[in-house]
């Protein structure tokens, strides 16, 4: 059965990731993100109390989710939907994801993984496991019904059509077909007490079946043509086979002219349980079609509502933290604007309500932004790229307002700080990175470029980011850039003033970070020429010079 | 005519199924195992039989015609599979220990046979048939079906069987016991289960995992006997009486069906790849010849890379008799050799060729002379051991064979093996033979007048194309060649880069 709530028309089948996703989860830190989305708020009378711990499942189920990107403003509108739903409906979709995870780990436990892994090795085991696993969803799809009929005023498209699918697909009638077919073989994984270990006398009933079947002769007088008149699960009491009251009957069995009798040591008896196995069998045949409807429904609906709930769990994070959060709006891909825009992994990170970026941005496919070291630029551009990643799959951000297009080809290529040391290995990667990207660019696509080519020197990494990144511009990607290479910066700005007098509107803007007459950094970005210095002398002497005056103090 | 083979005229004229010795040489064993493998069942014996004249090699063609019309080779396959049924049911009958187990398997034995001659006929009838195997075959079926004796096996044997069919019986298995009765069993749980609109898988047996009765089954059957014991000695007395019921040479002619059956298989399976099949004319007045000719080793092993296969076409006019055939090492040379080889082999089982169209001319056998791989050498010089081969080839001594010759002499020096070599070509040419003698020696295309020179080519661009074209033997050398091959010139090297 179709789950449908991450598509309006798909299930999750492994959709294809952002390219080279593990860079960009480590780029922009997102582990931080999808471990926080696996541990909820716990409030005792509206205080937060605590955290509860990180449920993998969940964690792994928000980096899988936030890795795909969503096509069109449909589709996040459809996610956003559930989104509020859920929020709305806290209780319903925790109890929901909640009683899948009870009902999966059921299921495994009676032995889910082995038999995928093994195949089938001992029929006869698969068979009980069979009759368990009907019985395991039978309940379970009732109390999903159930809850979903509790959760009265559900009001996205995705939840109301679910539960409008399952009320037609597992209506109380089917419920009732299949529990009383599981009725009728229970014989078959009940303990019939000819377990000689017993205690006499512990076991007072036992179920045994009655059935019974046509047959006709076949070739070499083989009997075939079976034909099903009754099965029946009867409870009867329980009698030792070897006790004289089971002898004397057996003896009178006997005597009637028709009778096959079966004493334990009846060479017959083989047959009777293959004969058992093969009816049990045939009867759960007809079972097949409802395993097989369900058998991807739990994990779909497990996996589906995690992201919900790891998404109910991330809005109260952002509230525990007292940062503004709102639903993204979706524009075409020449907009990007936002009101108080945070960088949500760091506010985690540090448990602090950081300082906000406000840009509007329209028509420009390339930012560069340049300006003063610890200012606070790399931070900025991962805060666009979190909110974009998020915005990107349905979830809200860390912002008053985020208006963006939808860039399904999206990437980063940062620079690690502690590792730009200055060797042609390390370009070398960079180069093959971009080449990477390159590769695999789209039709909308997005690249946030930290740092890049500032593994070579200033002026030869300047000559390949301005050859690069007028390419990409060219070929209609769009970029997002922290820069140190002044000449490169210098060199886009002047072919901007240029087009500017040519009376053209350049594609191109430029962003600083912004510092007061004093030297003191606001942690703001603002539009701004690039300079010619990122100011580096103040960091130099605010730490280096001012340690080793300290140090001399001492 | 009488029936007695649809192989040949003669009934069983060679007995002889150990591999013939050119087979290898040819690869034609890959090519016979492909056929086995997709025909399912061993049929690689067959493949060994040859005709023993020219008159059974033109009874064989003309069945194998009559076999390629669809509606014929329908009803063949049709009797073939119901006789495959009988000889199961005669297996089964020989290995099950109960009596009564035996009688009900020789009815299945006898029905099969029984069905299988009746439609036999049936579809025979409507057919034109222009092969005398299979008219004779037809003429003596004829008479074989409205004879009495058959008229009475089969009417004993169906009404047996429907007396069988109808021992039928419900089984109650309840409180530790199971009560037979005879009263008829009401489908109400097959109609529970099916309420849903689902349905389930075939209900399989329980007792099918031996072919023998179970101890149930036996059971079943004495409390059955107790009111039905005149059925099973009526069952009993057909199988005494019908012991030895089977006409010899119809189970002959089930034997060899296979043969042709299998061929049309794996010819179709060929076409639907794209290669072309011809029955061949085999006018031994006119040249021999063959168009769209291609090695069939070669395109099977080169299906599953999705390689293609090159084919070529040659004429052997009057006062020809022998190719001689250089170019360059890799070209195709020795593929060509082979496919003329399967030409005259298929040709001679009658049936098709791997080629568009072909005539081949009657040839009383097929010789063959590899030169073996050095790893494979007995210990002897590799010159010797060639000599050693190629002495029995020379002393058969029979006229008019097809000879294939690849890479003779190949150690020697290029004037002794210039001299060897024209003696061997002239000997078979002596001989009235045909064929083809793969050489790296320029000088032995122009021996002998009867010598056709042949040269694999390379295109304009120096690749090899594998084709086969009637020339002057090249001179120039082939490094070129294998540089190309490889894709390994500066140009290439560019190219691929770029990408």
């Amino acid at each position: 059965m179709n789950t449908y709530l991450l598509y309006r028309n798909r299930d999750w089948k492994s959709p294809e990731t952002y390219f080279d996703y593990g860079s960009i989860v480590q780029d922009l830190s997102l582990h931080i993100l999808f471990r926080m989305a696996s541990r909820a708020v716990i409030y005792e009378r509206d205080e937060v109390k605590g955290i509860t711990e990180t449920d993998p499942f969940l964690q792994e189920t928000m980096k899988r989710v936030m890795g795909v990107s969503l096509e069109t403003y449909e589709e996040i509108a459809y996610r956003q939907e559930i989104l509020k739903d859920c929020l709305n409906h806290e209780q319903f979709a925790r109890e929901l994801y909640s009683e899948l995870t009870d009902i999966l780990r059921e299921w495994a436990h009676l032995g889910r993984q082995e038999r995928k892994r093994t195949g089938s090795r001992n029929p006869v085991g698969d068979l009980m496991m069979d009759i368990q696993v009907l019985r395991l969803f039978l309940k379970g799809l009732a109390r999903i019904r159930t809850l979903f009929e509790e959760a009265a005023d559900l009001r996205s498209e995705g939840l109301c059509t679910l539960r409008d699918r399952l009320r037609e697909q597992f209506p109380e009638e089917t419920e009732q077909h299949y529990r009383t077919i599981a009725d009728q073989i229970a014989f078959y994984i009940s303990d019939r007490g000819d377990d000689e270990d017993r205690y006499p006398g512990e076991k007072l009933t036992v179920e045994l079946p009655r059935i019974v079947f046509g047959v006709q002769a076949g070739d070499g007088m083989k009997l075939e043509g079976f034909v099903l008149q009754q099965v029946e699960t009867q409870t009867k009491k329980y009698r030792d086979p070897n006790s004289a009251i089971s002898k004397v009957q057996g003896f009178l069995q006997n005597r009637n002219g028709n009778v096959i009798p079966l004493s334990a040591d009846s060479p017959v008896r083989e047959q009777t349980s293959a004969l058992e196995f093969e009816v049990v069998r045939y009867v759960m045949s007809f079972c097949e079609p409802f395993l097989k409807f369900y058998d991807d429904f739990f994990d779909q609906l497990h996996l589906q509502m995690g992201f919900y709930v790891g998404a109910v769990n991330l809005v109260h994070h952002m509230k525990r933290l007292g940062l503004d959060h709102c639903f993204p709006t979706v524009c075409t891909q020449n907009t990007l604007r936002f009101a108080d825009l945070k960088e949500f992994v760091m506010c985690i990170e540090q448990r602090v309500n950081a300082v906000g970026n406000t840009c509007d941005i329209e028509e420009k496919s390339l930012l560069i932004v340049t300006g003063a070291n610890q200012g606070g630029k790399s931070t900025f551009l991962r805060s666009i790229g979190i909110a974009q990643v998020c915005m990107q799959c349905g979830l809200p951000v860390t912002a008053a307002s985020y208006a963006s297009g939808i860039f399904p080809s999206f990437f980063t290529h940062f620079t690690r700080r502690e590792d730009s040391a200055m060797n042609s290995g390390r370009l070398d990667e960079e180069l093959g990175r971009m080449n990477q990207i390159i590769e695999h660019l789209g039709e909308r696509s997005i690249i946030l470029l930290n740092e890049s080519f500032a593994t070579t020197t200033e002026k030869e990494g300047s000559v390949i980011a301005y050859d690069i990144i007028k390419a990409l511009q060219e070929a209609g990607v769009k970029i997002l850039t922290v820069t140190h290479l002044l000449s490169f910066a210098k060199k886009v700005y002047e072919e901007t003033k240029q087009t500017e007098a040519a009376g053209e509107n350049p594609k191109t803007t430029f962003l600083s970070a912004q510092r007061l007459e004093n030297g003191r950094r606001t942690f703001k970005m603002i539009q701004h020429e690039p300079e010619l210095t990122s100011f580096g002398l103040d960091l130099y002497e605010s730490i280096i010079v001012n340690k080793n005056e300290d140090s001399k103090r001492r | 005519m009488e029936f007695t083979s649809i192989l040949d005229l003669r009934r069983r004229p060679n007995q002889d199924t150990s591999r013939p010795s050119f087979f290898v040489d040819l690869n034609l064993h890959q090519v016979v195992e492909k056929i086995q493998s997709l025909w399912g069942e061993t049929v690689v014996p067959l493949y060994h039989y040859f005709p023993v004249d020219e008159e059974c090699e033109e009874f064989r063609r003309a069945v194998y015609r009559d076999v390629k019309q669809e509606a014929v080779h329908q009803v063949l396959f049709h009797f073939y599979e119901a006789m495959k049924r009988r000889e199961n049911a005669r297996v089964k009958k020989e290995k099950v220990r109960s009596g009564l187990q035996k009688s009900s398997w020789q009815l299945r034995e006898t029905a099969e046979y029984c069905y299988a001659l009746q439609n036999l006929l049936t579809g025979l009838e409507g057919q034109e048939l222009s092969s005398e195997g299979l008219q004779a075959l037809r003429e003596y079926l004829r008479g074989y079906l409205s004879g009495e004796a058959f008229g009475q096996l089969c009417g004993e044997v169906t009404e047996l069987l429907a007396e069988q069919t109808q021992c039928r019986v419900t089984l109650i298995y309840d409180n530790q016991q199971i009560l037979v009765s005879e009263e008829p069993t009401l489908p109400m749980y097959e109609d529970y289960l099916r309420n849903t609109g689902e349905h389930g898988k075939e209900f399989k047996s329980p007792f099918c995992r031996t072919d023998e009765l179970t101890p149930l089954e036996t059971e079943v059957w004495k409390l059955y006997a107790r009111k039905h014991m005149d059925l099973f000695q009526r069952m009993e007395k057909f199988r005494e009486k019908y012991s030895d019921y089977a006409e010899e040479r119809l189970l002959l002619l089930a034997e060899e069906l296979p043969f042709y059956l299998s061929f049309y298989k794996f010819e179709q399976w060929m076409k639907g790849k794209g290669f072309a099949f011809a029955l061949p004319t085999c006018d031994s007045c006119k040249p021999m010849r063959a168009e769209g000719l291609y090695d069939l080793a070669l395109a099977i092993v080169n299906l599953s890379g999705g390689k293609p296969v090159v084919d070529n076409s040659f004429y052997l006019d009057d006062g020809e008799q022998f190719f001689v055939l250089t170019g360059p090492n890799q070209g195709g040379k020795t593929t060509f050799a082979r496919s003329l080889g399967q030409l005259v082999y298929f040709a001679k089982m009658g049936l098709s060729v791997p080629a568009k169209g072909a005539n081949v001319p009657y040839f009383t056998g097929i010789l063959t002379h590899f030169s073996v791989e050095e790893s494979i050498e007995t210990g002897r010089g590799k010159l010797k051991e060639e000599l050693i081969r190629l002495l029995p080839m020379m002393e058969d001594g029979s006229r008019n064979s097809f000879v294939v010759i690849n890479e003779l002499f190949t150690t020697a020096a290029n004037y002794d093996a210039c001299i060897m070599g024209k003696n061997v070509l002239e000997h078979f040419i002596g001989l009235q033979c045909k064929g083809i003698y793969v050489t790296h020696l320029r000088e032995l295309t122009e021996c002998h007048q009867a010598v056709v020179s042949l040269a694999a080519m390379l295109d304009e661009n120096r690749q090899q194309n594998f084709k086969v074209v009637r020339s002057k033997a090249e001179t120039k050398g082939c490094a070129i060649n294998q540089v190309n091959k490889y894709q390994l010139t500066y140009e290439q090297l560019k190219e691929r880069l770029a990408r």
